[in-house]
Parts: C-alpha cells; sequence; structure tokens
C-alpha cells in the first residue's frame, strides 16, 4: 500500500514537472511522464504507460536503443538531438538527456528522459552554415579570402582561398612570421611588418595593396586588410581579407599607361585640340591650347565655354558651328577661320569639328583640332605682295622692252631704207642728200641710246642709298644752274619750303628732279605772263610731300593724265620736247619709292606734288 | 605710171617722210602730196580740205608715235569726219607690241575706211600695193 501510496506520489510529482520528462524502466518501457511530455509529444489521447520507448518513436532506432541499454548500464549522462514530426507534419527538433534512474541503493532501475524544443536553436546553426556557404561561395568568386590570426595561441589560419591565393597546398599551416615573408621583399614586406606590428600593439585596422611572391614564385598584387578582435576589452587577435587584385592592378596600369600615352601625343602636337559637351563646355583641353588660352593648366579651362576667352563676334560663330556638328552630325573639317581672344589677339586657324559619340552611338559632344596658320597666312600675305610687286616691275620692264624696240626699230628702219636709196641713187646731190640724213640718223640713234642707258640706270641702280637730303640747299643748287636761263624767260620762283625740311631720298635724284619740274615749267610758260614757279612742302609720320606749282599753259589731264609719264610723249609744240624728262623723273621717284600725283588746268597752270616715303 | 589725185603723210620723222615720199615718186603720179609732223596738224589739215570743198586725200600715211596727238588720236577724229569716199589709211609704224596690231583691228571694225597696218621700213614694193588698189 505504501508503495502503492509511494507510487501515486511519484507519479503525481512527476506529472507536475515543468520540463518535458519521461521515466522509463529497464526494459525501456515507460513508467512515469510529466504532462508537459505529453503535451510536446501530443500523446493525450494514447495511453502510454507502459508501452517502450521505441514504439512511440520512430527516430529511436537500434543505433539508439542500445545507446538507451549502455546509460542503463551505468554510461553517465547523454545528450541527443532528434527530430519529430508530429500529427500535422510538422517537423520539430528536440534535444533529449538520458540520465541513469538510481533507486535508494544507489541501482539503476531506469532512465529519466528529459527533451528541450531546440527547433530554433538547428535553425540558427543552419543559418550559420548558410552563411558560410554564402562567404564561401563570395570569397571563390570574388578572389577574396580571409584570415584569422589568433594572439593567444600565436596561431594563423588562412581560409581556402587565401592558400589559393598564395598557391600552397591545402594542409599548409603558416605561422606569422612565414605569412609576411611571402611578402616582396623591400617596400611591400617592410610595410607589412609595420602594418600588422601597429596593428597589435595599436588596434589600427588597415588595408593595403601589396605586391606578394606566391609558393610558386609568381608576382602577383594583393589587398590585404585587417582588424584587431577584442574580447571583453582584451585584444585576442587579428582578423581580415586577402585579396589578388592582380589583373586589376594589370589593367590600372594598362589604363595609366594608355592615358599617359594619349596625354603625351596630344600635348605634343603642334596642334590645338580641345573637346566640348553638349552645352559647350570644354570638357579637355591640350598644353597648345593652355597655351594659345594663356593658361598654366587644363584646370583652368575646363567647365568654360568660348564666351569665356573670346570676343562676342568669335564666340557666336564657335557655338553655331559646335550646335550644327551636334545637331546634324556632320564634322566640319579644315576650316580656316580668323579666332579673336578678349585680349584683342588675332588667330588664323586652320579647324576642324567633329562629332563625338558614346559607345551607344549618342552623341555627347564635340572634338576639336586647330591648327595656327597665322605665320603661312603671313607669309601668304607676303607673298601676294611680293607678286603685286613683281607683276609691277615685269609690267613696266615688258613697257621699256616695247619701248627700246620701238625706239632702236624706228632707228634702224631709216638706215636699211637710207642705205637702198643711197645704193640706187645716181644722181651726186641725191646721194650727199640721203649721207647727210644717215648721219642724221645715227646721231638720232645716239642720243636714243644714251636716254635709254639714262633709264637703265635709274632701275639697275638700286643699291643707290637713302639719306637726309635737305631740299632747300637742292633748290638752291638748281637755281644757280638755271640762272642764266631763268633769267632769260623772266622767271621767278618762290620757295616755301622750310629751310630745315629733309627728306629721305637720294641726293643726285632729288636734284634732278626738281631740275626737271623747274625747267619744264618754265619752257612751258604760257605766252602771255612771266613764269612763276612756288614750292611748298608738308609732312606727315609717314611721308613727305613736294608740292612745284606753276602759271604755265597747263595740260588736259582727262586727255593726256595716262601718258604724261611715257617715254618719248610730248603734249606741246615745243621744239624742244623730248618726251624723254618726265619718264625719268617718275623713274627717279619710283626708285626712291616714292609716289607722283599731277593737278592741272589749261592756261592756269599745273601742280606735280611728289610723294616721298619716310618710313623705309 | 598710176595717178593719184591727193596723197598725205603724217609722220614727225623726216627721214620716214622723205623716204615715203621719194618711193612714191618712182610708182606713182601725185601732184598733191601733203605732210603733217603730228596727228593734231593733219586733222585740222583735212577738216580744212573738207570745208574748202577741196580733194580728200585717196591715201593716207600714218605713224602712231606722234607728240601732241598721236595716230590713234588721229584714227579717232578722222573717222568721225563726214567723207564720202573710202580713204586708204596705212599705219606705218615701228612698234612691233601686239596691242597696237590689236588696236588697228578694232578700228578696221568700227570704219569703212580701209585700215592696214605695217612696220617700218616700209618697201618699195608695199607702196605700189598700197597705190594700186585705190
Amino acid at each position: 500500500m505504501l508503495k502503492e501510496t509511494k507510487t501515486d506520489v511519484l507519479d503525481y510529482l512527476v506529472k507536475q514537472l515543468p520540463k518535458a520528462t519521461a521515466f522509463i524502466n529497464a526494459k525501456l518501457e515507460i513508467v512515469y511522464v510529466s504532462d508537459k511530455w505529453i503535451e510536446d509529444f501530443n500523446f493525450a489521447d494514447k495511453s502510454i504507460i507502459g508501452t517502450p520507448i521505441y514504439e512511440l518513436f520512430d527516430t529511436i532506432d537500434d543505433d539508439k536503443r542500445a545507446l538507451l541499454e549502455r546509460c542503463l548500464l551505468g554510461m553517465p549522462k547523454q545528450v541527443v538531438t532528434e527530430s519529430y514530426v508530429d500529427e500535422t507534419n510538422r517537423e520539430k527538433w528536440f534535444e533529449w538527456t538520458y540520465t541513469p534512474w538510481f533507486d535508494a541503493s544507489e541501482n539503476i532501475i531506469g532512465l529519466i528522459l528529459q527533451t528541450d524544443l531546440v527547433c530554433e536553436k538547428v535553425s540558427l546553426e543552419q543559418e550559420v552554415e548558410r552563411l558560410e556557404l554564402l562567404v564561401k561561395t563570395k570569397s571563390e568568386i570574388a578572389k577574396i579570402g580571409s584570415w584569422e590570426y589568433d594572439a593567444i595561441n600565436d596561431s594563423l589560419g588562412w581560409c581556402e582561398m587565401t592558400r589559393t591565393i598564395h598557391e600552397v597546398p591545402k594542409s599548409y599551416i603558416p605561422s606569422i612570421e612565414e605569412a609576411i615573408n611571402f611578402y616582396k621583399e623591400g617596400t611591400s614586406r617592410t610595410a607589412i611588418s609595420k602594418i600588422v606590428k601597429d596593428a597589435i600593439k595599436n588596434g589600427k585596422p588597415w588595408s593595403k595593396r601589396l605586391q606578394l611572391v606566391t609558393a610558386k614564385g609568381k608576382e602577383i598584387w594583393v589587398v590585404v586588410s585587417g582588424k584587431p578582435r577584442y574580447t571583453k576589452g582584451k585584444f585576442v587577435g587579428l582578423i581580415g581579407t586577402f585579396q589578388d587584385v592582380t589583373s586589376h592592378i594589370k589593367s590600372e596600369i594598362k589604363t595609366k599607361e594608355s592615358e599617359h600615352l594619349l596625354r603625351t601625343v596630344i600635348d605634343n602636337l603642334p596642334l590645338n585640340v580641345f573637346i566640348k559637351d553638349l552645352n559647350n563646355r570644354k570638357t579637355l583641353v591640350n598644353q597648345s591650347e593652355c597655351n594659345y588660352l594663356g593658361v598654366k593648366s587644363p584646370e583652368e579651362v575646363l567647365g568654360k565655354t568660348d564666351f569665356d576667352f573670346y570676343d562676342e563676334a568669335t564666340a557666336l560663330i564657335s557655338h553655331e558651328e559646335d550646335f550644327r556638328v551636334i545637331h546634324q552630325l556632320k564634322p566640319i573639317l579644315g576650316k580656316e577661320y580668323i579666332s579673336i581672344k578678349k585680349d584683342g589677339t588675332t588667330t588664323s586657324f586652320l579647324s576642324s569639328k567633329i562629332p563625338l559619340f558614346n559607345e551607344e552611338g549618342g552623341v555627347t559632344g564635340i572634338v576639336g583640332f586647330s591648327l595656327d596658320i597665322s605665320h603661312i597666312k603671313q607669309k601668304e600675305e607676303e607673298m601676294r605682295n611680293l607678286i603685286n610687286v613683281t607683276s609691277l616691275q615685269n609690267k613696266k620692264l615688258i613697257n621699256f622692252a616695247h619701248i627700246v624696240s620701238h625706239n632702236l626699230r624706228s632707228h634702224t628702219a631709216n638706215f636699211s631704207m637710207l642705205l637702198e636709196f643711197l645704193m640706187n641713187e645716181k644722181d651726186e646731190a641725191e646721194k650727199q642728200n640721203i649721207l647727210n640724213m644717215l648721219a642724221d640718223a645715227s646721231d638720232n640713234l645716239l642720243e636714243t641710246l644714251d636716254n635709254l642707258n639714262e633709264v637703265v640706270a635709274i632701275n639697275t641702280n638700286t643699291n643707290l642709298t637713302k639719306q637726309p637730303v635737305r631740299v632747300t640747299d637742292k633748290v638752291i643748287h638748281v637755281q644757280q644752274n638755271l640762272s642764266a636761263f631763268l633769267k632769260k624767260h623772266k622767271a621767278k620762283i618762290i620757295n616755301k619750303i622750310p629751310v630745315d625740311l629733309t627728306i629721305n631720298g637720294i641726293p643726285a635724284y632729288v636734284e634732278s628732279i626738281l631740275m626737271n619740274f623747274i625747267t619744264n615749267a618754265v619752257k612751258y610758260q604760257h605766252p602771255n605772263r612771266d613764269p612763276r614757279i612756288e614750292l611748298n612742302a608738308s609732312q606727315s609720320e609717314h611721308q613727305t610731300t613736294i608740292s612745284i606749282s606753276d602759271n604755265g599753259l597747263g595740260i588736259d589731264l582727262a586727255k593726256y593724265g595716262d601718258k604724261l609719264f611715257g617715254m618719248y610723249k610730248t603734249f606741246h609744240e615745243h621744239s624742244d620736247a623730248r618726251g624723254i624728262g618726265l619718264y625719268i623723273t617718275k623713274n627717279q621717284i619710283e626708285a626712291m619709292n616714292g609716289k607722283i600725283s599731277t593737278e592741272s588746268e589749261v592756261n592756269k597752270g599745273t601742280t606735280f606734288n611728289i610723294y616721298f616715303n619716310e618710313t623705309d | 605710171m598710176r595717178q593719184i589725185n591727193s596723197i598725205c603723210i603724217i609722220d614727225d620723222d623726216p627721214i620716214t617722210v622723205f623716204g615715203i615720199k621719194k618711193i612714191l615718186s618712182t610708182v606713182v603720179d601725185c601732184k598733191n602730196i601733203n605732210t603733217f609732223k603730228n596727228g593734231k596738224l593733219a586733222i585740222e589739215g583735212i577738216q580744212h580740205t573738207l570745208d574748202a570743198h577741196e580733194e580728200i586725200p585717196d591715201i593716207i600715211f600714218l605713224d602712231i608715235n606722234m607728240p601732241i596727238m598721236d595716230g590713234w588720236e588721229f584714227l579717232d577724229a578722222f573717222i568721225k569726219l563726214s567723207i564720202d569716199k573710202i580713204v586708204k589709211i596705212n599705219i606705218i609704224t615701228s612698234s612691233i607690241d601686239p596691242f597696237d596690231m590689236h588696236k588697228s583691228e578694232i578700228f578696221r571694225q568700227k570704219t569703212k575706211h580701209a585700215i592696214s597696218f605695217r612696220n617700218k621700213p616700209i618697201s618699195k614694193k608695199e607702196i605700189q600695193e598700197i597705190t594700186i588698189a585705190a
């Protein structure tokens, strides 16, 4: 009874245990169970007392039974985790604890089975497993390895990827010194030693790109990062990542090299190179463009537009061009234009603008090339001037050749005609007449040759140097030479040229010119009045003008203007007129780089203006 | 010998005038040969002849390069005169400038008068040709 009572009490006590608990006897039959146990395994509507435990749980296989048997034989407490699928097919995980059940005399009479629901714990473990897998996959794909240094045990752990990068076998376990020695001798190794020391001592985290030599002798670039670990404020080691960045570095170096090459090329091109975005802002300029814009570095130009550097008109033209290139996608090639900067500097450019496309084929701006052709333009201008001078001289030369030919021909024609007459002439008196004419023809020819010689001398003696000539001295000299002639014609000379006025000229020519004009003025005097010749001068920065005015016959310029200075052109019926004076005068003036102009009115008089160039 | 009523020589060079006259005396019979030293004197002389209703020259020998009024200016003035008959104008010049030849061509097209262009020295044969057709 007592036993009965005892059993009842025990039964009652076990029932109330807060933890799921079952007592089984040596036959593994359920003896007592807690309500919690029944609840956890849903045995409420089953009579389970006396049922062997292995009949209740499929999971208790032979192995488990053997384990239970061993516990019955005195093996200490065992913990087993098992899954249990309930009626609703939900899997639950339980941790079973097998503890021997002793009676009062320390005999094992059964086992106490306690179960804990461990679903959550298990899924956490699974999560860790999943994360580990993820990390591993990540590390394989990104080639990022990890490492861990345990300071307490002074041991270094490498993950698989870290070992792969080092090209060491899977079994390889490095020491911290060995790990450091993988780094390339010199900068890299010195750096890593210092960094690790610093991290251990001062807890400083790092990430550094270093060179490393693998176990197989391959030189690679790695990024190694690390940070110290602490447990309860105490340093326990280092943890970090390890990444092979060789290909990245290589392509970076290659990119840098090609960038450098490109920069070197465009900076040394004798061309202005620029790139503009769709808003006409410069995004790239080369050294030539910087020099042209008068800035030290491209940074001063980038982001700015043409309106910041050029005058309004130039910038506007350029802006319109850019717009056209961008919107019509048609390049402008080899266009000549004049560019004026804000400071007024003018440059001639040969320029091209080409639309710039991105990889998708969309236009992103324009690339421009400008070649400074100012010096070529200047040469072109000089050449054009030279051609003008040359063609003018050529024209003069042809003209002169015709004059020579004409004059010589007229004499030789006379010779040949007269000689023919002479040969056929019988009459002695006529023969003498013809001979006299031949003598005249000969004299005329000689005179003509003298005149031509004089003209040739003026045009070929270009090495006569110009010097300051005081005009008044020359006027006085001419007056003295012509004194008898002037007196005879009652000519009066009024010299209004300032006494000190000098011109840049050839003295002999200046005198000859004055002599010629004064003589002409008297020769072609008006029959009704005495000759009056007035000389005037005016001077500007570049030239001096000498004017010689007379009150003579005057010339009908509308009729004779273009022939006035021609050779052997005479316009007045005067026995002395030879038509050579003004021709020579004009040649002399031109030989001094001067010019001449005429104003005249018939019966009133003539004014000749002689312009002396003072700039050369 | 061929008879010609009136011949006119316009040239400032006395030797040329002498030469033409001398050759003419051997090829034609012309009582009326006038000479002028330049275009101005010639045009005045011809105008005078015209005014006096006298014989206009049948043949003119004309130099180009002359003072005061040259051969071209004379031609300009001459072709404006109202002369019924066709006058043979023979330009005799020492100029071989193609421009002068071209200019004579222009005058030829501008007038009914017969204009020819010859270089000095003029030969007897040429003067014969000139006088035959007149």
